[in-house]
């Protein structure tokens, strides 16, 4: 059962030292930590992160972000102990965030592949949110990289509609809009949350949410959202006690 | 898999009718027939002004003009046939004006490889790592020489988005031999051949650093190493500078890739390359001081 979701983006430079001597993202740094702060304060039995990758698949919960592939230095390992097994960089960012917020607890590592349908992030969602106990969900995603004449992928005039319609769903707290993006516009826009967001609009179906909107905004060219849901109700059953 | 082929021993640089020592730093100047590149911004967009600057740069000491004719940055659609039309009679132009300068195409299309070799092109600038697998065999058809660069893989005219490696200066070698190799093997000349990391191409400002500081990780190999440093991103971002204000770190940078045994470098400036050229060769004593006589009278 979901009782919370955080979501985050997933852009290396979350990482405070990659990007040098200036913070750069320090609103967006905070946006994230108070959300996934609040997914802590939820005080559920498990988080499960969620972000995509090549593969649908699960990774080890001590698997972490290999920071020095994107230029910074590996962390020592605790005790000696051999560095754990590289996960890719939206999961591994979940998992950076979650020690960033010194959460100890279980945690699950899922990455979701680009190449899978809506159909099936709807089911690995609501996979997830079958779960038994109290699962709170990381989702990192991010919208369109496409967003201006200086971004990574360059401008694609659909962008901005793109990510306004994702943005709307998401405002309205009716995730169920999500299910309906199309994965082809999603690749053309450079859209890697596509996948990671229908998980969310998966394992959150048939519930009523507090949504708390952190921050929206594209310094660079890809949009960010972040966003802290609270499951206040499965719209079958009434309220759920916190 | 076949192995890695092999260097030319000794170190030869050819290219063009000119022989280059290994210890003899190469200065190709940059001069784009673009109206949109990052740096000069269309200066040399006119014809005209394209030949004044080959003239200047000639003057200056550049070795080899580098011609190219599509930005590196993604923007408006150039078709081959426009980059022909940019960069052909132009190629053809400087060939009659300098029967001996060498010339380079920075280009990544083999059609128009086909064609700036016929008009005089010695060496084609493959800055995308080989995206179009039908260029070096243009170069081995016309005895041109080739630059092997990496580019991570990335598509032409794209930018990094979140590039990671698990080292990358493996991956830079893993690359740029695999790519010489073949070229060697379908019939370009081994002794003009040249590999370059090709800094910010599929690479973040982290790891044109890196790349820098093992350049002679890539000089080991033997193969003659090139570097185009020159007013890039990599600057920019470690100095906190515009594209105007990149010249001092990018003279650093070339002094650093110059000690660590680079042979040709890709610049916008030539005379302040030439002089920082001249001192990284002074100080590892290989070629004298232009003039001693303090303390020595």
């Amino acid at each position: 059962m979901i009782i919370a979701a955080a979501l985050c983006p997933s852009p290396p430079l979350l990482v405070r030292e990659l990007t040098g001597a200036d913070p750069v993202v320090a609103d967006l740094r905070d946006a994230c930590a108070a959300a996934v702060a609040a997914l802590v304060a939820a005080r559920p039995d498990v988080i499960v992160v969620v972000g995509p990758g090549p593969d649908t698949t699960e990774w080890p919960a001590d698997g972490r972000l290999n920071i020095a592939a994107f230029g910074g230095r590996p962390a020592p390992p605790a005790g000696g102990a051999p560095l754990p097994k590289p996960v890719p960089l939206a999961v591994g960012l979940g998992g950076y965030l979650l020690d960033q917020a010194a959460y100890t607890g279980p945690r699950r590592l899922h990455s979701v592949s680009e190449d899978d349908q809506p159909a099936d992030c709807l089911r690995l969602g609501k996979e997830i949110g079958d779960t038994a106990g109290r699962i709170g969900l990381l989702v990192m995603a991010d919208g369109s990289a496409r967003r201006g004449l200086r971004a990574p992928g360059h401008y694609d005039e659909r962008a901005e509609a793109f990510d306004a319609g994702v943005e709307r769903a998401l405002r309205a707290g009716d995730l169920r809009r999500l299910a309906a993006i199309d994965p082809v516009l999603a690749r053309e826009l450079l859209a890697t949350g596509r996948p990671a967001w229908q998980v969310l609009a998966g394992a959150t179906r048939g519930t009523k949410l507090r949504k708390d909107v952190m921050y929206t905004g594209d310094p660079f060219g890809v949009m960010y959202v972040v966003r802290f849901f609270y499951v206040l109700s499965e719209l079958r059953d009434p309220l759920i006690p916190g | 898999m076949e192995g890695l082929a092999a260097p030319p021993p000794g170190g030869a640089l050819r290219l063009g009718e000119r022989s280059f020592g290994p210890r003899q730093r190469v200065i190709m100047a940059i001069v784009n027939r673009t109206p949109d590149s990052f740096y000069d911004r269309g200066a040399t967009w006119h014809e005209a002004a394209a030949m004044e600057r080959v003239h200047a740069v000639v003057a200056e000491g550049a070795d080899i003009v580098d011609i190219g004719g599509v930005a590196a940055a993604p923007g408006a659609q150039v078709d081959i046939a426009e980059e022909i039309r940019r960069t052909v009679p132009f190629v053809a132009a400087v060939r009659d004006a300098y029967p001996d300068l060498v010339i380079s195409a920075d280009t990544w299309r083999h059609e128009v490889a086909r064609e700036v070799c016929a008009a005089g092109a010695d060496l084609l600038n493959d800055t995308w790592g080989g995206w179009d697998r039908r260029l070096a065999g243009v170069a081995a058809e016309h005895g041109a020489g080739l630059v092997c660069a990496h580019a991570g893989g990335l598509a032409p005219r794209t930018r990094p988005f979140r590039v990671a490696y698990d080292d990358v200066l493996a991956d830079v070698l893993h690359r740029t031999l695999a790519q010489a190799s073949r070229a060697a093997r379908i019939g370009v000349d081994p002794s003009r051949i040249l590999i370059d990391p090709a800094h910010d191409f599929g690479k973040n400002t982290w790891h044109s650093l890196e790349v820098t500081r093992r350049l002679d990780e890539m000089v080991a190999t033997g193969w003659p190493v090139l570097v185009s440093l020159s007013n890039k991103d990599f600057i920019g971002e470690t100095l906190g500078v515009p594209p105007e204000g990149r010249l001092t770190g990018t003279l650093a940078a070339t002094a650093i890739c110059a000690w660590q045994g680079a042979r040709v470098f890709r610049v916008h400036q030539v005379t302040e390359t030439r002089e920082v050229l001249a001192t990284v060769s002074a100080i590892r004593g290989e070629v004298p001081p232009a003039r001693a006589v303090r303390g020595l009278a």
